[in-house]
């Protein structure tokens, strides 16, 4: 059997034009994926059972067992944190968020490893933002920035940007200047019309140096800054403001360098600039395929978009004090629930060992990196496959993602449902 | 009055205390259920503190608060304080005198994070170092520190006195990267180094007598001026930010 | 079964005519009836005023917009932080409270029913996602039309037909209730930076008019026989002269339905301006109302600004813009592929200042000098005006000339010369209030006839208690009074269930979404139509068959079916 139009629960893209083939519940072909998706879809490796470790290994426990498990710790804890997020379905998130705010607990999502960083700017200045089909329909200029979609979003391009001919522009990779601004040449670089290559740590000079030569003060600009001459940035400055319509994505390599959300900050208000003079966007690459969905459910649940404590009943928000990487470098928290997401895989040392200290459960349909400091973990449909549920994509668009095969384990929802019920009836409510 | 406040060993010494009743006002009021939290847990104070208090007081710039042991993970500490004196014998955690308006806080130790955030007015000295957005504002907020004085005779951290909107914050050691940005008025002194200081000031005045590593490339250079009869550099700006902030900086360099 | 009795109400439900009355009410399973058993749970009102339930007709509280605004401003979320308490989930926000705080606020104020102002038919699923957890309201949506790219080409062609079809397609894919057109060509127009200047300003490349666009969804929002008419927020928010643009637009109206309006202006304060700048700004009011007075197929809501800080937030993407300019603060904006635009910014309306004192009394005249109430509904454009939680305060202001002379004292000394308020003596009565917020919206959005905004038999047992009573009250000299009571009711009673009482919400809540189906000939149906598909997935990022908002995101809901002429 074939499914049309499945949506991809892989990157912050959610192409939603990919065939499935299913045989016997078994997806055996997928097409019009990137491999990433591919991979996705094809993966096999899925637990059977939750289970808990013992001194020397693993044991089979039953679900009624792990819940209780996971309910007597996160009661137990002065200051649990709640954390992932990014890989799960909205409806998940939304109970989460109960979960958190009945325990009082901190509540985070991988933002906080990723672009925390551009909330915080944007909570400083705004964002002028608009959905992909717009730049794909009008863009006549788009510049990357610190970001390499040809690896980490395969399809951005061809969907969105430089091979996506829209309604303005009948032969987009004609039409389109492309640029892309990097500390190294990628592969994205190489397929722009323009490169501009900053040295390490100078995104922020360059950024302020642009927005002076866009005002017409210019000549407060050095010959070079950052390791950019000053006659390119001057260049493109007269590129971006001929443009009908620009549009800015930037990734990590603003958000995670020096200056972090500094950086995003100094882009946007570039943005703001270069709107005086025509028609300027700005979107951020969101990586997983549902982070921006946590920021937006738990905005609405909790006026916050990531990194919610409520230990003090209210929601209180500091970033850099609330978010998870702080929290378990400082060994702030005493119990951990981990779903949607693989700490285990990429957090500094130091959290994960601090993860490894403290009671951990993890939700998760695969043994993962974070199966290893865990003491319980899960296993659940997966959202997108087995599962269905809302997901947002990088620039805010709410799409369904579907379930394509009949699934054997609970969904997310399900199993924070229960941990939630159960958590209400030991506290009496 | 004179209240002592000594630390307990606790059995999770990591797990921070949220403190802000600590304030002179609290004891000049009187206090018999004042409680701290530990998380989620609300504790009554003296779970966590050996508490003394002794003396009277007239007025609340009488109470003094003296904090012992290790009192590191202590947060808020000095939260709203409008009067009195805390002196912290040890190093202090995040958010000590955030939205101070009057008194003194004396710091023997470091302070962590957020020391004298969105402060009104009053005075912090803090002997040791200061961490990260020492005298800075809150996410979002467009203006920060409003007044008073914090002194840092150590080092302070990334961010200091960022969104600075009035007061004086004087770092006598190093300040970490981009201090001073998006500050709006009020006066920064750094005695020792920085980097990219004042990024994107819109106004207010800054002093550093050390080095701006990676100064920012949009400040107009107006010209050489004599502080103290030593040479410094005058600068203008953020001019990508329409900003009329000056600079005087003793010695520079560009990242180019 | 469950049955209440509310005895001894002082009740005002003006599409009943009852005004003063002392009564009792009878429900039954969430209907008002004619009586009840003995056994049934009685709730003595003790003479205090009772009115339905409050219908706030143009109010921004769920989507994507509005999640923006607080994303953006956790400066405003730590100004109005409540804990998880009973029933009530944690709050947080002033101007944009979380969704929880919105309903519990207004469920406190004696709210029962709302319409969003503006949703995006391309994000539809968030809005709706958020109605779910926007427990103690019924809920409808207004859907976007103004810059959509498909019936802009069919009124291009002259095809009114097609343009009605796709309205119709969409207002039934994306669970949508009725047509909103926010600065209608000027969305498109910003997709370049640029705006309309005027209603005559064709839309760059489209090739239409705000005014033929204007015209085309009246007549096609008859064609489809919606509940509601074309709610529309005029061209030229918030610029000097604009009243010019709305006199003209009003002139467009015909009266096509005899049942209601033809056409609903929202927020008309920020568009009823004189003067040619900043500097020479003027109300209007007195022009824009004799135009409503002599046309009944109109009906406005005020828009009032009220001092303080809030958000700003609407489809009118270069409008935002502008402001952005004026007030240098933080901007947003997002724009939506095919369809329309929004801009969100923070301002702070202060009584100091000259241009924010006219605004604050435009919007106070149009609902004084328009002589008949069913045609001026309250509302301050929640939060563009001021958070809606300032209603009660207006709602003083209208009663009571003294208290309007007592905060005219306080704006700009200039106020006086730029507007007429200080000569308008006209003081609203109980009734006037209760037709503003009950009578004419439920009539304005046509949903009379569901049940909503009255207490006659077979009504929704929604229904608001205040603690005041209305005979031994002068709201004349009692404008502290009537806020207090006004601001929080004893009892907010949602289908028959006690769902808020003195401020405290009682229940956990599940409301209702008011949707439209209209029911369209097949030759018609979008569904069916290769041009349409083909354009579809050309040039939106979402395949079509991904676009419709699914049956799970509308789990309690009512849907509106329609015979279109079509």
């Amino acid at each position: 059997m074939k499914i049309n139009d499945v949506v991809c629960p892989f990157c912050g893209c959610l192409c939603d034009d990919l065939e499935i083939t299913v045989e016997h519940n078994r997806i055996v072909a997928v097409d019009n994926g990137c491999t990433l998706a591919n991979a996705k879809f094809m993966s096999k490796e899925q637990l059977a059972s939750p289970i808990r470790r013992t001194g020397e290994g693993w044991e089979n426990i039953s679900y009624d067992e792990a819940i209780q498990y996971t309910v007597d710790m996160l009661l137990d804890a002065d200051r649990p944190l709640l954390y992932g997020w990014s890989g799960t379905h909205g409806e998940a998130q939304c109970i989460g968020v109960h979960v958190s705010e009945l325990v009082g607990g901190i509540i985070d999502s991988t933002t906080s490893v990723c672009h925390g960083p551009s909330i915080l700017a944007i909570q400083e200045v705004g964002h002028p933002g608009c959905t992909l089909g717009r730049v794909k329909n009008r863009a006549d200029v788009v510049i990357y920035w610190g970001c390499n979609p040809l690896e980490a979003h395969p399809r951005h391009m061809s969907r969105y940007t430089t091979y996506a001919d829209g309604y303005f522009l009948q032969n987009a990779f004609r039409e389109r200047k492309v640029i892309v601004v990097d500390v190294r040449e990628t592969e994205t670089a190489r397929v722009a019309d323009e490169f501009i290559r900053i040295k390490e740590g100078g995104d922020y000079a360059v950024l302020s140096a642009l927005r002076a030569i866009v005002r017409g003060k210019g000549d407060v600009v050095p010959e070079s800054v950052a390791g950019v001459s000053r006659s390119q940035l001057e260049r493109i400055v007269t590129l971006c403001k001929d443009a009908k319509f620009g549009a800015i994505f930037f990734g990590l390599g603003l958000t995670m360098t020096r200056g972090k959300y500094k950086n995003v900050r100094n882009a946007i208000e570039l943005v703001d600039e270069l709107s005086r003079h025509t028609k300027f966007t700005i979107t951020p690459m969101r990586g997983h395929w549902n982070v921006y969905g946590s920021n937006e459910v738990f905005t609405w649940m909790t006026g916050y978009p990531y990194a919610i404590d409520f230990c003090r009943g209210i929601a209180f928000y500091n970033p850099g004090e609330t978010s998870a990487i702080d929290l378990l470098a400082r060994k702030e928290c005493d119990a951990c629930l981990i779903i949607g997401s693989d700490p285990g895989a990429h957090f500094p040392r130091g959290c994960v060992e601090h993860l490894a200290e403290i009671p951990t459960v993890v939700i998760d349909p695969v043994p993962t990196m974070t199966t290893a400091l865990a003491d319980v973990q899960i296993p659940v449909a997966v959202s997108g496959i087995d599962a269905d549920g809302t997901a947002y994509r990088m620039d805010g668009v709410p799409i369904r993602v579907r379930k394509v095969i009949e699934p054997t384990l609970p969904n997310d929802r399900e199993v924070l449902k229960s941990i939630h019920a159960k958590m209400k009836e030991a506290k009496g409510q | 009055m004179k209240v002592t406040l000594e630390v307990k060993p606790r059995q999770k010494p990591y797990l921070p205390i949220e403190a802000e009743g600590i304030v002179p006002r609290t004891f000049f009021e009187g206090t018999d259920s004042l409680t701290v939290f530990r998380g989620n847990k609300e504790l009554p104070l003296e779970e966590i503190f050996n508490v003394a208090i002794e003396g009277e007081a007239e007025s609340v710039d009488e109470v003094e608060i003296i904090i012992l042991g290790d009192s590191s993970r202590i947060k808020r500490v000095g939260e709203y304080m409008d009067g009195g004196r805390i002196h912290i014998t040890g190093d202090i955690g995040m958010h000590c005198g955030n939205f101070m308006s009057a008194g003194e806080i004396v710091i023997d130790g470091n302070a962590d994070a957020w020391l004298g955030r969105e402060m009104r007015g009053g005075r912090i000295r803090c002997h040791g170092s200061a961490g990260d957005y020492c005298a800075a504002g809150y996410r979002g907020e467009k203006r920060g520190m409003r007044g008073g004085t914090v002194e840092v005779f150590g080092d302070a951290g990334d961010f200091t006195a960022e969104t600075l909107a009035g007061g004086s914050v004087i770092i006598h050691g190093n300040a970490g990267d981009l201090s001073g940005v998006d500050m709006k008025e009020g006066e920064l002194t750094i005695m020792g180094d920085t980097s990219r200081a004042c990024a994107n000031m819109s106004g207010g005045m800054a002093y550093v007598h050390g080095t701006v590593n990676d100064m920012i490339p949009t400040f107009r250079k107006i010209g050489q001026e004599k502080v103290n009869g030593e040479p410094y550099t005058r600068f203008s700006g953020d001019i990508a930010n329409r900003g009329k902030g000056t600079l005087f900086i003793r010695n520079y360099k560009y990242l180019d | 079964m469950t049955e209440l009795l509310i005895r001894n109400a002082c009740v005002i439900d003006p599409l009943n005519d009852i005004c003063g009355e002392v009564m009792d009410i009878a429900v039954r399973d969430g209907k008002i009836v004619e009586s009840v058993g003995s056994g049934a749970e009685v709730i003595d009102a003790g003479g205090s005023l009772t009115m339905p339930g409050g219908i706030d007709s143009h109010t921004h509280i769920c989507g994507t917009k509005v999640n923006f605004g607080r994303y953006m401003s956790p400066e405003d979320m730590r100004a109005g932080r409540t804990a998880r308490r009973g029933h009530m989930h944690s709050t947080s926000g002033y101007s944009v409270p979380t969704t929880y705080g919105t309903s519990y606020r207004y469920s406190a104020m004696g709210y029962t029913t709302a319409l969003e102002g503006a949703m995006a038919p391309l994000e539809a699923r968030h809005t709706h996602e958020e109605f779910t957890h926007t427990p103690l309201q019924d809920m409808m949506a207004n859907t976007l039309f103004d810059g959509n790219w498909p019936i802009m080409q069919a009124i291009h062609d002259g095809d009114i037909r097609r343009a009605a079809a796709i309205v119709g397609w969409t207002l039934s894919a994306v669970k949508g209730f009725a047509i909103k057109l926010t600065n209608p060509g000027g969305t498109e127009a910003w997709g370049w930076g640029k705006d309309v200047a005027s209603i005559r300003d064709p839309v760059p490349h489209f090739e239409v008019t705000p005014a033929e666009i204007i015209r085309a969804m009246i007549e096609a929002n008859e064609m489809l026989n919606l509940p509601h008419s074309v709610h529309l927020h005029c061209n030229c928010l918030g610029k000097p002269g604009n009243h010019q643009c709305t006199l003209e637009t009003f002139d467009l109206v015909p009266n096509a339905n005899n049942k209601r309006q033809s056409l609903y202006a929202t927020h008309v304060q920020f568009h009823s301006y004189g003067g040619s700048s900043w500097r020479d700004i003027c109300s209007r009011s007195e022009e824009i109302c004799r135009a409503i007075n002599s046309k009944p197929q109109i009906v406005i809501d005020m828009g009032q600004v009220m001092f303080g800080k809030t958000t700003t937030m609407t489809a009118d993407g270069p409008m935002e813009f502008n402001l952005y300019r004026l007030y240098h603060n933080k901007w947003s904006n997002h724009d939506v592929e095919l369809e329309t635009g929004s801009g969100i910014i923070p301002v702070y309306y202060s009584r100091k200042n000259l241009v924010n004192s006219i605004m604050w009394s435009i919007g106070l005249e149009l609902a004084l000098l328009t002589d008949n109430p069913w045609q001026c509904i309250l509302s301050t454009d929640n939060p563009n005006g001021a958070p809606f939680v300032k209603y009660p305060e207006i709602m003083a202001l209208l009663m009571s000339k003294r208290y309007r002379n007592e905060i005219f004292g306080t704006v700009h000394p200039d106020t006086e010369h730029n507007v007429p308020l200080a000569a308008i003596d006209r003081e609203l009565t109980w009734n006037d209030i209760a037709i503003m917020t009950r009578g004419a919206p439920a009539k304005a959005l046509g949903i009379e006839d569901l049940g909503k905004g009255h207490l006659g038999e077979g009504a929704d047992a929604d229904i608001a208690i205040y603690p005041i009573n209305i005979n031994e009250t002068d709201p004349a000299t009692s404008a502290e009074e009537v806020i207090r009571a006004f601001g929080q009711t004893d009892y907010t009673i949602k289908r028959g269930r006690v769902v808020c009482r003195q401020g405290t919400c009682m229940v956990d809540g599940k409301n209702t979404t008011i949707w439209v189906d209209p029911h369209i000939s097949e030759n018609y149906s979008m569904d069916h139509d290769p041009e349409f598909a083909k354009n579809f997935d050309r040039y939106y990022t979402v395949r079509m068959s991904n676009y419709p908002v699914q049956e799970e995101y509308i789990r309690r809901n009512l849907c509106i079916e329609t015979e279109a002429q079509l």
